[in-house]
């Protein structure tokens, strides 16, 4: 049956290139999928809506419909800016409410394993929005990993010269941890409790 | 700390198993190659959630099965616990006492399991490897932010290596002050833990050979020295990197650092990788063992569980003698496997059992 079904194969194909979806996963999903077609319906047109209208801000690089983020255009405090890895940390870190400033995504960290070199991350956008004298301090919130560790120290020596204070989330977050999966309590400490860089 | 029951089921070459342990000594025989080294493993990776055969985990999954699932029950200071661990396409996943756990904390420590192998006793005349693994894995069964800091070191030292590989110095500098600091860190460990057991070392040895020989464990970091990292800290490495920079940029990877550090075994001051007899080497590293259980013995009150893989063959009959005298005395739980049981010491030691191991099946004889 399943040999005969073409669009079937393909989306078992498609639905295992999802993180922690191996072949069982897959197939549960799709039968399930086939099961509800009203749910399926809808699930496809909310794809294709993400697809056409979400899209990152031109500004801090975050996930938005409309650009700039409602995040850039707010009247938060100008002078304090967060750079967090990827748009989910933005929203871990937003979900805490003890952060009042703007934020900067930076798409990844560094990784030579993955060929992230620094010219693959939004850091010369950064330089530029920091070149513009507003920002007195960054927060910076990669994750506490490995690659996360390096990029922070990489991004002071960077910043620094400005004359911008550079400080780190407190540890307090278990090493090598991503920044979203670890609860909002534990965010809002480490952000009271920051160190300079 | 004793493991009173395990399950097994698709690991390596059992198909199934439950194996009701005795709470002292488990004799485990039959011919090589049959499952014997297998229960041990299983064992310890309940513990650790490691193999002490550096294996990845499809080599640890029965061919033509999804996954293996290990269970054992273990009690501690009259606690008992039922941990689970899943072994499968989707990494290794745990439960203790049915409740999933995410964090290796909480999972580390359940069963304490020291190993002794041939490999170890090859390690007193083998190269710097094998030392270097087995002080790795001493520290770490003791010590959970070691195997943290371990795996920190060699994220950091392929990270590096992948740089140097592309022959870019964009960063590099940043990378290599992360390596050195925790490779410093490492070392620093490492001449912890040396210290700790060195006197136990040198009692046990005594005990052992009868003499009047000091033995002694001198750590060798790598090109540089122990007092040099103790006075000079991160300094000590970022010297050493910087004087191999070009070096390592030609070769495309890090040529020096903690990950090629060495420990030289030594009795009365000399080397016994090239000056001892094969006697005195046996001896060391038994007393290097019995040093590493009292050591886990003080650190967590009770002594470690003890698999010995096949070392009777390996050890004359008066150092099994003395290994065996040495585990009567310390009321812990054994595992021996061994092809021939004729050459196990086991007089004097009422509690024990035993299993034929044939095919991977197991079964009480
Ligand atoms: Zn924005």
């Amino acid at each position: 049956m399943l040999q005969s079904s073409n669009s079937f194969a393909r989306l078992l194909a498609e639905l295992q290139k999802l993180p922690g979806v191996g072949e069982k996963t897959a197939l549960r999903l799709a039968f399930h999928l086939l099961k509800y077609p009203e749910n399926t319906a809808a699930l496809a047109e909310s794809l294709g809506e993400v697809l056409s209208r979400v899209k990152f801000c031109s500004i801090c690089f975050g996930i938005t419909e409309e650009d700039p983020c409602r995040l850039c255009s707010s009247d938060r405090d100008e002078t304090s800016l967060c750079v967090v890895e990827e748009p989910q940390d933005l929203l871990a870190v937003e979900r805490t409410r003890a952060f009042r400033g703007r934020y900067h995504v930076l798409q990844g960290a560094l990784s030579p394993l993955n060929g992230v070199t620094p010219d693959r991350l939004r850091i010369a956008e950064l330089m530029r929005r920091l070149e513009g004298g507003a920002v007195r301090e960054v927060v910076i919130a990669t994750n506490f990993s490995v690659e996360g560790e390096t990029t922070a120290l990489y991004l002071a020596r960077q910043i620094k010269p400005l004359g911008i204070r550079v400080t780190r989330l407190a540890h307090g977050i278990p090493l090598g941890s991503d920044l979203e999966y670890v609860d909002a309590a534990t965010v809002q400490r480490a952000l009271e409790g920051r160190s300079e860089l | 700390m004793f493991v009173t029951k395990i399950q097994i089921s698709s690991f390596r070459n059992i198909a199934a198993a439950e194996i009701r342990f005795n709470r002292r000594f488990n004799v485990l025989h039959g011919a090589n190659g049959q499952g014997k080294t297998s229960v041990l493993e299983a064992i310890y990776l309940l513990g650790t959630m490691k193999s002490f055969r550096l294996a990845k985990t499809p080599d640890l999954v029965t061919w033509n099965t999804p996954h293996a699932l290990l269970r054992g029950w273990a009690e501690r200071d009259g606690v008992g616990r039922e941990i689970a661990l899943y072994l499968g396409k989707e990494g290794r996943k745990a439960r203790v006492d049915q409740k999933p756990v995410t964090r290796l904390a909480d999972f580390f420590g359940n069963v304490n399991a020291v190993v002794f192998s041939p490999e170890e006793i090859a390690m007193a005349r083998s190269g710097p490897d094998l030392r270097r693994r087995y002080l790795d894995r001493a520290i770490f069964s003791g010590d959970l932010g070691y195997l943290l800091l371990h795996h920190e070191y060699h994220r950091l030292l392929k990270q590096r290596n992948a740089l140097l590989k592309r022959g870019s110095r964009e960063g590099l500098d940043i990378w290599t002050n992360q390596l050195a600091e925790a490779g410093t860190r490492l070392m620093v460990k490492r001449m912890g833990y040396l210290a700790e057991i060195e006197p136990l070392v040198r009692r046990f040895y005594r005990e052992i050979a009868g003499g009047e020989e000091e033995a002694g464990l001198a750590f060798r970091p790598h090109l540089t020295a122990p007092d040099q990292v103790a006075r000079e800290g991160t300094d000590a490495l970022l010297a050493l990197f910087g004087a191999h920079e070009a070096e390592e940029l030609r070769r495309g990877t890090t040529v020096v650092g903690p990950h090629r550090d060495d420990v030289d075994f030594v009795l009365n001051g000399r080397v016994i990788r090239t000056h001892g007899s094969q006697g005195q080497q046996r001896s060391f590293v038994l007393a290097l063992k019995m040093a590493e259980i009292e050591y886990l013995e003080r650190l967590n009150g009770a002594p470690p569980v003890l698999l010995l893989d096949d070392i009777s063959s390996e050890l004359d009959p008066q150092r099994n003698a003395n290994l065996m005298a040495f585990l009567r005395e310390k009321r812990m739980q054994v595992f021996i496997t061994t092809t021939d049981v004729s050459t196990l010491r086991l007089e004097g030691i009422a509690t024990h059992a035993s299993f034929h191991v044939s095919r991977g099946t197991v079964t009480p004889s």
